[in-house]
């Protein structure tokens, strides 16, 4: 039996649980707080979702956050499953090449890109907007999901491709009925991902959008620097709950198949290189 | 309305879909080398012309010059931007906001080592149940995360109310929102768990008996964390204060909402530069000059950390 003492270590611990779940509680707590001037708690109310749900800028901007993360996680799931097809034929040097290229864009402040997509886009004049939000949002996006899906592909060998490839399959049928398959499941985790990252980005939506195209963070932003309504707070709950519902449900694939994406979402090992 | 969504219609989708499945296996038919490089061509756009090509066009800017009444800009080999960068006010900023993510890192390190060290030394189920608590959080909007902070340590908020309830401070704790310390709480309240984990996965993988060893040889708890644990962490501390220092030094979200305009961090610096005052050439050679400092110092704790890694494993 483990005697369990107070330590100091574990009153840190609780104390940064605490620290860690208040500022969330309170924006749930107010959202849902009758009084308008966000100060007492005067009784349960719906009112804020309701104004929130009926306001035209928050529905325009919801479409235009769906509109993102969708066409943001399509391509960037095209990028990383041909990436990852490439990657197992490459020589030792291109992958440690690619390997680069792929961690700098994790790792590099995503101010920096963003910032060089919009003095680009000026430069060709491209106009700004969803497109160039999507763009934005490819570049990380198919970064964290070329490492997943490069990992499932390292699990797998290419004994069964082959096999299927031996049995008289064109390549095309082989990818469609034994390579896909086989991926699915870190293709379905490195998608939520992809949607729950494009739905919270903050900075490239904000350089890329223009003047006329914003998402919900780019509002939500907008209208906490402006000035605080308890709208605010409804309209926070509803994104929080969206975003966190996507990232749970690629950690509950990860337990439930084999995806290798499991160190990933816990920043495991890989991180710790 | 820009942007210009070319959403098309059925037909021609499949049909391009059709043409590339044939394109694919005539390819894969007559050049096998040919169809596997094709395989690169997406990520070379996203990788090459999404995020190598608009660095390189900063690069390319740092060195030019623009006319600031009309907002021209000009390619040209001048390194005053860079100069003007030592003369300029915000090189005050700019250092000030390096050392307050280097604080925030640091504060970062200095909670989270307990807090991995708790989870790590916890048994089973309870362990289990420590880290998706740590993760949970992360999980959540990141922009709504601030702005609960926001709201706790606003004037009359919560924290607040609280000091005040117990007397520790009396009248208004303004003095956190829209301060340095109110944006060093905001980094070290969203980038927490990228310090926990990767110092939690060190913890993990210390070997038991190398603690026991220690302590019969005499040591005493302290001198064994510090001489024994710690430098066996030091993989997961270097890897912690990588995934934590780097983002908040770029960082543009947590000081527009927490430093309200009056504190700027290096992100909001640079991207002033471009998208308020239309001065690229002088925006991107602050740009150039946060990445150098980033990369050297990435090569710097890449080095340590493959030291550290060889002592371990000998």
């Amino acid at each position: 039996m483990r005697r369990r003492r107070l330590t100091v270590s574990g009153i840190i611990t609780t104390l940064v649980m605490i620290f860690l779940y208040a500022p969330i509680v309170a924006v749930v707590v107010f959202s849902v707080d009758r009084d308008p001037l966000l100060l007492h708690w005067t009784g349960f109310t719906v009112h804020w979702y309701k104004v929130a749900v009926h306001d035209p800028e928050v529905f325009a901007d919801f479409v235009t956050s769906l509109e993102a993360a969708g066409l943001s996680t399509v391509l960037s799931l095209a990028v990383a499953i041909t990436a990852g097809l490439w990657f197992r034929r490459a020589s030792a040097r291109a992958r440690r090449m690619f390997d680069l290229l792929t961690y700098s864009r994790i790792v590099l402040p995503e101010v920096l890109v963003a910032l060089g997509l919009f003095a680009l886009m000026e430069k060709l004049g491209i106009p700004l907007g969803l497109w160039a939000i999507v763009v934005g949002h490819v570049v990380f996006n198919s970064a964290y999901a070329t490492v997943i899906i490069q990992a499932r592909f390292a699990t797998l060998g290419m004994s069964l491709e082959q096999a299927a490839a031996d049995l008289g399959a064109s390549p095309w049928r082989v990818f469609r009925r034994v390579t896909m398959p086989l991926l699915r499941p870190a293709v379905l985790v490195a998608g939520l991902l992809a949607i729950s990252f494009s739905f919270d980005d903050v900075v490239s939506s904000l350089f890329l959008g223009g003047t006329s195209v914003e998402t919900i963070p780019v509002l939500l932003l907008g209208m906490i620097r402006l000035h605080v309504t308890p709208e605010v707070n409804a309209i926070g709950a509803g994104q929080m709950l969206i975003t966190t519902v996507t990232f749970a449900m690629a950690g509950l694939i990860t337990v439930l198949r084999p995806t290798g994406a499991g160190e990933m979402l816990g920043l495991g090992r890989r991180a710790a290189r | 309305m820009s942007g210009g969504q070319s959403v098309s219609s059925g037909g021609p989708v499949s049909r391009t879909a059709r043409f590339g499945v044939w394109m694919t296996r005539v390819l894969s038919r007559v050049a096998p080398g040919l169809a596997g490089r094709g395989l690169l061509l997406p990520s070379v756009l996203a990788a090459g012309l999404f995020f190598l090509v608009p660095l390189g066009l900063l690069l390319l800017y740092s060195f030019g010059s623009v006319n600031l009444l009309n907002y021209q800009v000009y390619f040209g080999w001048t390194f005053s931007n860079y100069t003007s960068i030592i003369r300029s006010i915000y090189v005050g900023v700019m250092l000030r906001s390096l050392a307050l993510s280097l604080g925030a890192t640091v504060a970062c390190l200095l909670i989270g080592f307990p807090v991995a060290y708790t989870i790590a030394r916890a048994s089973g189920r309870r362990q289990a149940v420590l880290l998706v608590m740590i993760m949970v959080p992360f999980w959540t909007s990141f922009i709504v995360r601030t702005y609960g902070i926001y709201n706790v340590i606003s004037y009359n908020g919560p924290l607040d109310r609280l000091l005040n309830a117990v007397g520790l401070i009396h009248g208004q704790l303004q003095s956190l929102l829209f301060q340095p310390a109110g944006i060093g709480i905001g980094i070290v309240y969203s980038y927490l768990p990228l310090m926990v984990l990767p110092i939690y996965v060190a913890l993990e993988r210390i070997e038991p008996n190398l603690l026991l060893a220690a302590s019969d040889l005499g040591a005493r708890p302290l001198r064994v964390l510090l001489r024994v644990v710690v430098p066996l962490a030091a993989p997961g501390i270097v890897a912690g204060c990588m995934l934590v220092g780097i983002p908040a030094t770029g960082e543009y979200t947590i000081p527009a909402i927490l430093g309200g305009g009056k504190t700027v961090m290096y992100g909001n610096v640079v991207s002033d530069q471009f998208l308020s005052l239309g001065n690229y050439p002088f925006g991107s050679a602050i740009a150039m000059a946060l990445t150098v400092v980033i990369l050297a110092v990435l090569l710097w704790l890449r080095s340590r950390a493959a030291r550290a890694e060889s002592r371990t494993v000998r």
